[in-house]
């Protein structure tokens, strides 16, 4: 363990430590403390002596006071490490075997807080391009061409994202599909959420097709909450199965992007009714789930904001939040991290209910990006989902379901996923952070293979 | 076991309206499902229609009201649940 050691040397020393023309070790100060590894890079630091006023407590901190270096009062920090198997032993022995040492801290790492809701953008849209390689991607004929993207979400403005994205965008109004109760034309949509998802997904793939399906319109009514029912995403993914099915076998590539879910058990039955839908692999949605994904479809959903640092006002799930389809094993669950490859506060943590080992990996979000909910950036693992799906999106324009199953594709990004501590796995960020460099090394060895 | 409350109902139909499936076989129609499970038209979401979850496992889902669902009991497979669902972005 890491410790911090205060001492009282003597007073030479401490005039040495105290003086900043003057540079003493931590050998000159601790000289051999027993069972402490001294850290030889960190120059000992005086630390003043709280003093009272004449008449005051000589032991209370809770009085006025003034703090004095001098020689005669300061004393010196080092810092070192002891074993933790020791640990107890030697903070017990320490005090006792050297009559200068005044007392051993815990030295415990420090970081920034995790981004949450309402904080300001870290980084922008550039720097996710950047992140996700899309110079090389696109290098590689990688774009997006010939690829069918499925927004499910509440509708796409494509004139806004063609100008935010300056350049045109692919909008497959014939493929697109809205519930019966929404009203509205494919890609002429209000500027939202859904408009945001297509905006991050079409940074890495932006020759993509996009098919918008606002199935989140389904039941807003008059004012701007936005929001629908399950029933209304199995007919869109049934609708989706036949775009699938329309397509040569040999060519099929249709990524689906989903930034959407269940917020409460509020709405569903409970866990182990045969009805339920958060741990029911057998609920009609996750079967149409399995069975365009066993069709050939890639598909992704937000693992939610449900995350323990500040998890957002609506989540209702007391443990486990990523349920249902989100929590799928034949879909990739991302969760989400900004550009400086930290997991944001609100991004949901695993185990998921129908598979445990959720999030699968983690994408980029929290950024200034489609300027939809402008000043406020592109945020939530509703940012990340489209994010990682536009690095799908791409990938398929030379790798169809036909060369690579979304089985094997999900692989693909799972182990080429960095993980910032090196293990492998964890319910925080699942494998780890999409690497575009990784999955193109990946699949060039597979095709010279 | 009661229902639990529907995450939205539709306004195009009074009575309120729950997801179940049907095994039928492939390349069937509404009216043939309704036929089949002798449905009247005010007791199916006829906007949501006959969708197809599994084509090769002849596996359908239908929108019916909670007396129909019960009516036909075992004959079909549910009521399921048919939860709000919601963006997950900007986080509240």
């Amino acid at each position: 363990m890491r410790v911090m050691i205060q001492l009282r040397p003597s007073s030479d020393v401490v005039a040495a430590v105290a003086d900043p023309d003057l540079t003493a070790t931590a050998a000159d100060v601790a000289d051999r403390l027993p069972g402490v590894v001294l850290d030889d890079t960190y120059t000992p630091v005086a630390v003043p002596h709280p003093i009272p006023a004449p008449g005051g407590d000589p032991l209370s901190l809770r009085q006025p006071l003034t703090y004095s270096l001098a020689r005669e009062d300061a004393s010196v920090m080092v810092r070192g490490e002891i074993a933790d198997d020791e640990l107890s032993t030697r903070l017990n022995l320490l005090p006792l075997l050297r009559r200068d040492v005044v007392g051993v801290y815990a030295d415990p790492v420090i970081e920034t807080s995790l981004v949450c809701g309402g904080d300001p953008a870290v980084g922008d849209w550039h720097d996710v391009a950047r992140l996700m390689r899309v110079e090389e991607l696109h290098a590689a004929g990688l774009d997006g061409s010939g690829t069918a993207l499925a927004v499910l979400d509440s509708g796409v403005n494509a004139a806004h994202v063609a100008r935010q994205l300056g350049r045109d965008v692919t909008l497959d109004t014939t493929r697109s599909w809205s519930p019966s109760t929404v009203e509205g034309a494919p890609g002429e949509f209000d500027v939202d959420h859904g408009t945001m998802c297509a905006f991050d997904a079409l940074i890495t793939a932006p020759r993509a097709s996009v098919i918008d399906i606002p199935l989140l319109l389904s039941r807003a009514r008059g004012g701007t909450a936005i929001g629908g029912v399950l029933s209304d995403a199995v007919a869109a993914f049934s609708h989706l199965r036949g775009v699938l099915d329309a397509q040569p076998v040999e060519t099929r590539a249709l990524v689906v992007t989903n930034s959407w879910g269940s917020f409460s058990p509020r709405w569903d039955f409970p866990a182990g009714h045969p009805g339920n839908y958060s741990d029911n692999p057998s609920h009609p949605f996750n079967l149409i789930v399995a069975s365009l994904e066993q069709a050939g479809a890639d598909i992704l959903f937000a693992a939610g904001n449900c995350g323990g640092d500040c998890a957002d006002s609506r989540c209702g799930f007391a443990d486990r939040p990523i349920v249902g389809a989100n929590s799928h094993p034949l879909v990739l669950s991302v969760g989400g991290v900004d550009v400086r490859a930290r997991r944001v506060g609100y991004s949901s943590q695993g185990p998921g209910r129908l598979s445990n080992r959720k999030p699968d990996l983690c994408a980029y979000t929290h950024f200034s990006g489609s300027q939809a909910y402008a000043p406020a950036p592109d945020s939530g693992t509703s940012a990340a989902c489209p994010v990682a799906a536009g690095l799908v999106a791409a990938i398929r324009t030379r790798w169809p379901a036909a060369r690579l199953s979304p089985a094997e594709l999900r692989t693909v990004l799972r182990r080429t996923a960095d993980h910032p501590s090196g293990a492998g796995f964890d319910h925080d960020l699942g494998y780890g952070i999409v690497d575009p460099a990784g999955v193109l090394a990946a699949l060039r060895r597979r095709a010279g293979a | 076991m009661s229902l639990p409350p529907s995450g939205g109902g539709r306004a195009r139909n009074v009575a309120p309206m729950v997801l179940i499936t049907v095994r039928l076989p492939l390349e069937a129609t509404l009216p043939g499902a309704m036929h089949h499970y002798g449905l009247a038209k005010d007791e199916v979401d006829l906007n949501y229609g006959l969708v197809p979850i599994d084509p090769v496992q002849g596996l359908y889902a239908l929108r019916v009201t909670e007396d129909a669902s019960h009516r036909l009991g075992m004959a079909v497979e549910g009521p399921y649940a048919d939860p709000k669902i919601e963006p997950f972005g900007p986080p509240l």
